[in-house]
C-alpha cells in the first residue's frame, strides 16, 4: 500500500466534501501521509468568511434526506473530519493560480489551509503516492 | 524494551460514531500508547471489524480479537510497533 495519499480537491459542491473529510481522516488515522491540494471551485469551502456550498442540481431533491441521514448517523461535518486529519498530520495546500483567478489571498483562507503552492510543488509532494481527484 | 508489567489497557468507547470515527479514536489512543499496551475499542459502525484489521496491518500492530456482540463491536488490539 502506498504510504501517501494525495487529494486534488477541485469540486465546489457540498456532497464532494464528504469523501474529502472521510478519506483524509481515515488515511491520516492509518498513519498515511496526506497532502490535499485545493483548487478550482473547492477553494470556496476554505475561505475565512464562510460560504454556503451549493448542492449539485441533479441531486438537489435528495439533499434534505441526505442531510437528515448524515445527522442521524452522527457523521461529523467535513471540516471537523479534515481538522481531525490535520491533527494527525494531514496538510492542506491552496492552489496559487486558482486563488489568484478567484481573487483570494492566503489571508482570505481559514486556518485549515497551511500554505499556498503551485502545481509543481504538489506534484512533487504527491510523487509515489495514491492520487485522488475529487 | 517495554516491561510486560508496565503494559496498560485502555478502553476507547467509539459507540455511535460512524466511519472513520472509530479508527480515528483508535489512532489517537495509539499515539498515547507504548509497546505492549492493549487498546480495547468499542464501536457500533458495521465497517469497524475490517477497518480495525486494515489499520493493524498497516500500522504493524496485532489484532487480538474482534467480537460482534448484540449491542456493540469489541476489538482488542495489542501495540507492537511503537
Amino acid at each position: 500500500m502506498a504510504d501517501k495519499l494525495a487529494i486534488v480537491m477541485y469540486s465546489g459542491t457540498a456532497d464532494k466534501f464528504i469523501p474529502l473529510g472521510v478519506l483524509s481522516q481515515a488515511a491520516a488515522a492509518m498513519g498515511t501521509q496526506v497532502e490535499i491540494f485545493v483548487t478550482g471551485f473547492a477553494l470556496r469551502g476554505f475561505t475565512a468568511q464562510k460560504q454556503e456550498l451549493p448542492f449539485p442540481v441533479e441531486f438537489a431533491a435528495m439533499a434534505p434526506a441526505l442531510g437528515q441521514g448524515l445527522q442521524q448517523a452522527k457523521v461529523a461535518s467535513w471540516d471537523k473530519m479534515l481538522r481531525q486529519a490535520k491533527d494527525l498530520g494531514a496538510k492542506v495546500h491552496a492552489c496559487s493560480m486558482m486563488s489568484e483567478v478567484m481573487g483570494l489571498k492566503l489571508g482570505d483562507f481559514n486556518d485549515l489551509v497551511d500554505d499556498m503552492v503551485g502545481a509543481a510543488t504538489f506534484l512533487q509532494e504527491a510523487e509515489g503516492g495514491q492520487v485522488l481527484f475529487i | 524494551m517495554a516491561n510486560e508489567a508496565d503494559a496498560q489497557k485502555t478502553l476507547v468507547d467509539a459507540r455511535g460514531s460512524s466511519c472513520p470515527g472509530p479508527i480515528t479514536d483508535l489512532a489517537m489512543a495509539y499515539r498515547r500508547a507504548k509497546k505492549g499496551d492493549v487498546i480495547e475499542l468499542w464501536g457500533t459502525d458495521p465497517g469497524m471489524p475490517p477497518d480495525v484489521k486494515a489499520w493493524a496491518e498497516k500500522t504493524h500492530n496485532e489484532v487480538v480479537s474482534i467480537e460482534t456482540q448484540a449491542d456493540k463491536i469489541v476489538a482488542v488490539v495489542r501495540i507492537l510497533n511503537r
